[in-house]
């Protein structure tokens, strides 16, 4: 009863600040900006991706609850300005071109970084992995990318790996519904007064 | 800065005034500390703007923002791109662009902007295209590239604007222009948009892309007459890059058709319906220099008319263009000197000044005083721009009417005793120097008042110059001692620089007038004990000097000023005495000499044809100071003494051939260097012992030749050639063929390596060349012509007379140019430029041969069918004097 109660207060909270950031991130050409072309609404989908310069801010809207995305680029030369973000995103979407076997150490060491990074080390956000690009034939498992990237060493933060593809929308909307739940769950346990 | 300024003014009233600025009192770091905000969510907007406003307010007030202050605010702002608030995205935009050049990595909002450009919202687009261009590097200009494309031809004309002017903005940037120039097909289309300012724009871009090719623009300047363009702006931007172009043309000598319809179009344009290009129109006429009589009238209607109108913006518009040519054509403006009369009571102060001034400058020697009376009553009212303008103006009176240098000169004297920033007094300083050089009857009433005017002058750079002049003119004054008392005074009173020029203005005096000698030692001995050193070491100097009581001592080191070397050079020529084997003396005979400045009016006189905008004016260094620099690599250069004279660089071939050269004559006493600039424009060729073959004519003797061992596709390297005078001066000027011989190896394009060793001689016919007159003689700028021309009538001086019919010229100012063309002497009191309306004119003009012999040379000109003209040359040698006199013939 007194647990429901409170289940409820924090809902109500939710749905006044409605508005969830996540950082959107990977190596270029892994679909980043194509995954948040996705989730928009079907007119305001665009045919056509071209790389990323910097980062893009997107709205979209997802089980009730309105979504910024800081959609940003992968290319090499602008990975250092990801950290620009780091501090306010509540969720980081990390997306891995499942299909590029070559580069699967580079995003070990991206992602390294990313979890050496001061303003992630100590803090609980939940970050979702996507494993796009399912669909190529010689594409990895989730299980291998997740064996690969050393995931299960993540022990502070809640983390989630899930196959995708993109331009069919396959598996995208399980992930969201992962990653939803995890912010929830992390505002909550922020508001009480000893973690 | 600006903001202690305004904090000092609201202390000096006791109560701060009501509904004053409210940004006054804000502090950088506490602003910055604010805009962490924007790191929040969700955004506030309301407050995100009010202290972006903060932020944009400090920047534009001049605070300086670190590089990390400043990207850590431009990050801080980029989140502000997930609000929806069209006022706050504005207001980022702008904030990017003020940053955009000082912190870093500002590619990263990029994306965010080319979505906003390319987006639905209006509101974001031309502001959007605005900032992508304020943080787009040329490295980062090919991404881009599709959306600026697109956004010029784009059917809303503030995106198609905002992109046009963007474009021109980023075809300045160092390596984007190449980018830029792909897009003129876009800007062409835009040319024929419905849009006034996108029309405007989209010509403006074009020009720019263009501007190096000028059969394009010529063409392009074509098209667009027969096309009638809607935009009273584009058609004004036409009418000026027409009128550069037929400027450009004059003033090459050549002449072409579509000159004439350019003219004609401009003509046309003086009946538009809009008044701005009707203006634009007259002002071209106006200003270009092959306008004639017929012509002009028409445009000259025009300003009168604009003179009675009710908009004060076209009042003064024709005020100031009058005011600008009035020298040119005094009788044109005479024609509305009684419009002019009525402006001097115009309300607005800056329409009335001009007005006055014009009238100064056109009217006659009776309406001076009235004028200067009315000036008076609101010269304290205007700004010191305009009393520069109005100094001006008295100058050219000065040298009109000499006569009425004493109501002038009060005038002068009582302006330099009011308030007043550096330039307007320095400009006032210099006309009274101009009216005591040129008129005698002057000189003592403009020392005493430039006297009393360094007792109080705050500018040390103008109190240096002053005391210049006074230890130059005051010995030779009726009352030398008087001058003294206040040359001294500033080395009791002032700093030390000034203390330094007083200490040099005394010794002065002491060299010049035996009888104040005593006095003077007294006083630089006094100076002996002076903290500061430079000031001690000249006393110190010049006593020793005055004590010697040797005349020839005083007057090579006191009181002698020509003997000025060019400083840049002494430094260099020192440097390298320096830095060779020591036990050589250091010459200083080595050591060009300056050439004269050129005329004050050269400088004031702007260029009124100015189209975009205006050069920063570059350093001011001489040929010769650039040349020596080169000539001294030369081995044995230094046996022909020091370098007389440069000419400038001829062409010796045409400029779109196989291979350019071009001459440029170094003059030395006895010998003459031939510098040959050759350039290889063929890319498969490597050129090997380069160097120019000449046809002598009789008496030169060839001394040297140096080739140039290599010559690379692309580079200019020079080969010279030493030559002997003739001994006979009067062979001097001669003509030489010339032909260009050298080894030629064909070679790869693209990494410049030649195919094989071996070689093939080969030539190259060059055209003829000239050694004139003019080659060997140095300008010198006389200051009061008629004492020197009185002082050469003696037995070391001869004189030649006589007389010439000149058939090729019409008037006198050409037979001026001519005469200073062929001998390249510098003209005296102002005699280069003739009167109009006059039938006779007296040029004087000076100048040194080579050698060092003086040349003074006065031409009296008459005008009756053609140009009768009196020569008369007087020169320290017989044989030079001769030759100066037979050149013009």
């Amino acid at each position: 009863m007194v647990f429901g109660k409170m289940f409820m207060k924090i809902l109500n909270k939710d749905r006044r600040n409605k508005q969830i950031s996540i950082l959107i991130i990977g190596l270029n050409n892994s679909g980043k900006s194509t995954i948040i072309n996705y989730f928009k609404n079907k007119d305001d989908r665009k045919f056509v991706s071209v790389p990323t310069i910097g980062f893009n801010v997107e709205h979209f809207e997802n089980q009730g609850i309105s979504f910024t995305a800081f959609d940003y680029s992968g290319q090499g030369r602008y990975r250092n300005l990801w950290e620009h973000h780091f501090k306010t995103c509540n969720g980081i979407v990390f997306v891995i071109d499942s299909s590029d076997r070559m580069r699967l150490v580079v995003v070990k060491d991206e992602l390294e970084l990313l979890l050496q990074h001061r303003d992630i080390k100590r803090r609980r956000v939940p970050i979702l992995f996507f494993a796009n690009k399912m669909d190529c034939i010689d594409a990895l498992s989730s299980v291998k990318i997740a064996a690969g990237l050393n995931l299960e060493k993540i022990d502070n933060k809640p983390w989630q790996i899930c196959s995708s593809n993109a331009l069919t929308g396959e598996g995208l909307q399980n992930g969201v519904q992962w990653l939803t739940a995890q912010i929830r769950e992390c505002q909550q346990t922020k508001e009480l007064p000893h973690e | 800065m600006a903001l202690l300024i305004m904090h000092s003014y609201n202390k000096s009233h006791s109560s701060p005034p009501r509904g004053g600025n409210p940004f006054q009192n804000l502090e950088k770091t506490s602003v910055l500390q604010e805009a962490r905000t924007f790191n929040e969510t969700p955004v506030n907007a309301k407050k995100c703007i009010h202290i972006l406003t903060k932020i944009l307010y400090l920047l534009n007030q001049g605070e300086v923002l670190g590089t990390r202050e400043a990207t850590e605010c431009f990050f801080a702002m980029t989140k502000l791109f997930q609000s929806k608030d069209t006022v706050l995205r504005r207001m980022v935009y702008l904030g990017i662009k003020e940053l955009s050049t000082i912190a870093e990595d500002v590619i990263i909002v990029t994306s965010s902007l080319t979505k906003d450009m390319t987006g639905r919202e209006d509101f974001y687009r031309a502001p959007a295209i605005r900032a992508l261009c304020s943080i787009t590097d040329p490295t980062m200009l090919q991404a881009v590239e599709r959306y600026m494309k697109q956004c010029i031809v784009d059917r809303n004309s503030a995106v198609s604007s905002a992109a046009l002017v963007s474009s021109l903005h980023l075809s300045s940037q160092h390596g984007a222009g190449d980018v830029v120039k792909r897009w003129a097909n876009e800007a062409q289309e835009a040319l024929n948009s419905d849009n006034i300012m996108v029309q405007y724009h989209a010509l403006g871009l074009l020009n720019h892309i263009r501007r190096n090719d000028r059969l394009a623009v010529g063409k392009l300047v074509t098209k667009l007459i027969g096309q009638n363009m809607k935009s009273p702006y584009a058609v004004c931007h036409l009418i000026r890059i027409g009128s550069k172009i037929i400027e450009e043309d004059y003033a090459n000598g050549t002449n072409t058709i579509s000159d004439t319809q350019f003219l004609e179009f401009v003509d046309s344009c003086l009946r538009h319906k809009s008044e701005m290009v009707i203006y634009e129109a007259a002002h071209a006429i106006v200003n270009l220099k092959r306008t004639s009589a017929r012509e002009l009238a028409p445009a000259v209607s025009i300003l009168q008319l604009f003179c009675g109108s009710s908009k004060a913006t076209l009042r003064f518009a024709a005020v100031r263009t009058m005011n600008k040519v009035a020298i040119m054509y005094p009788a044109a403006v005479a024609a509305f000197n009684m419009d002019l009369e009525g402006l001097i009571a115009d309300s607005n102060r800056s329409v009335a000044t001009l007005a006055i001034t014009t009238l100064l400058k056109t009217g006659t020697e009776s309406s001076v005083e009235r004028l200067m009376k009315q000036i008076a009553t609101f010269v304290a009212e205007i700004s010191d721009e305009f009393k520069v303008v109005v100094v001006q103006a008295i100058r050219t009176l000065c040298t009109k009417f000499p006569r009425k240098h004493s109501i002038l000169m009060n005038f002068l004297s009582a302006m330099l005793r009011e308030e007043g920033g550096l330039d307007y007094k320095t400009s006032i300083v210099d006309t009274i120097i101009t009216i005591i050089e040129e008129n005698l009857d002057a000189k003592e009433s403009g020392l005493s008042h430039l006297c009393e005017f360094i007792e109080d002058c705050e500018h040390t750079s103008l109190a240096v110059r002053i005391l210049h002049l006074l230890g130059k003119e005051g010995p030779f004054s009726k009352h030398p001692s008087k001058y003294i008392r206040f040359v001294y005074n500033r080395v009791i009173l002032e700093n030390a620089t000034v203390r330094a020029a007083a200490v040099s203005a005394l010794a002065q005096f002491g060299a010049s007038c035996p009888d104040l000698l005593q006095n003077v030692t007294v006083l630089l001995s006094r100076c002996q004990m002076d903290i500061d050193d430079e000031v001690r070491d000249r006393a110190t100097y010049y006593l020793a000097i005055l004590n010697s009581n040797n005349p020839s001592l005083c007057k090579n080191y006191i009181s002698s000023n020509d003997q000025m070397v060019s400083l840049t050079l002494l430094e260099k020529t020192l440097k390298d005495h320096l830095h060779g084997p020591l036990n050589e003396t250091f010459n200083l005979a080595l050591v060009p000499k300056t050439a004269p400045t050129p005329a004050i009016a050269e400088e004031t006189h702007n260029d009124p044809m100015i189209t975009t905008n205006s050069v920063p004016k570059a350093p001011r260094v001489t040929r010769e100071e650039v040349n020596v620099e080169r000539l001294l690599q030369i081995p044995g250069i230094q046996r022909l003494g020091p370098l007389h004279k440069s000419s400038p660089a001829v062409q010796l071939t045409e400029s779109e051939t196989e291979y350019t050269v071009s001459v440029i004559k170094h003059c030395f006493p006895q010998h003459i260097v031939l510098q040959f600039d050759c350039v290889n424009t063929l890319s498969d060729q490597l050129l090997e012992n380069v160097k120019v073959d000449l046809l002598l004519p009789e008496g030169y003797i060839i001394r040297h030749v140096i080739p140039c061992a290599k010559l690379v596709y692309g580079e200019k390297e020079s080969t010279y050639v030493i030559l002997e005078f003739p001994a006979d001066v009067s062979s001097s000027s001669a003509t030489f063929g010339a032909t260009l011989k050298f080894v030629v190896k064909d070679c790869d394009p693209t990494t410049g390596l030649p195919d094989s060793e071996e070689g093939y001689d080969d030539e190259y016919m060059l055209e003829d060349f000239e050694i004139t007159v003019a080659d060997q003689i140095q300008k010198t700028k006389v200051n009061n012509f008629a004492v020197a021309w009185d002082a050469a009538d003696t037995e070391e001086w001869v004189e030649l007379e006589e007389t010439y019919s000149l058939s090729a010229v019409n008037t006198l100012q050409e037979a001026v140019q001519t005469i200073i063309k062929f001998l390249n002497l510098g003209p005296a009191n102002a005699t280069e430029k003739v009167a109009e309306g006059t039938h006779t004119h007296t040029l004087l003009c000076s100048g040194v041969f080579r050698g060092g012999a003086e040349v003074l040379l006065r031409a009296k000109l008459v005008l009756a069918d053609g140009v009768t003209m009196q020569l008369t040359v007087r020169s320290t040698d017989q044989d030079v004097a001769e030759i100066v006199s037979s050149a013009i013939g």
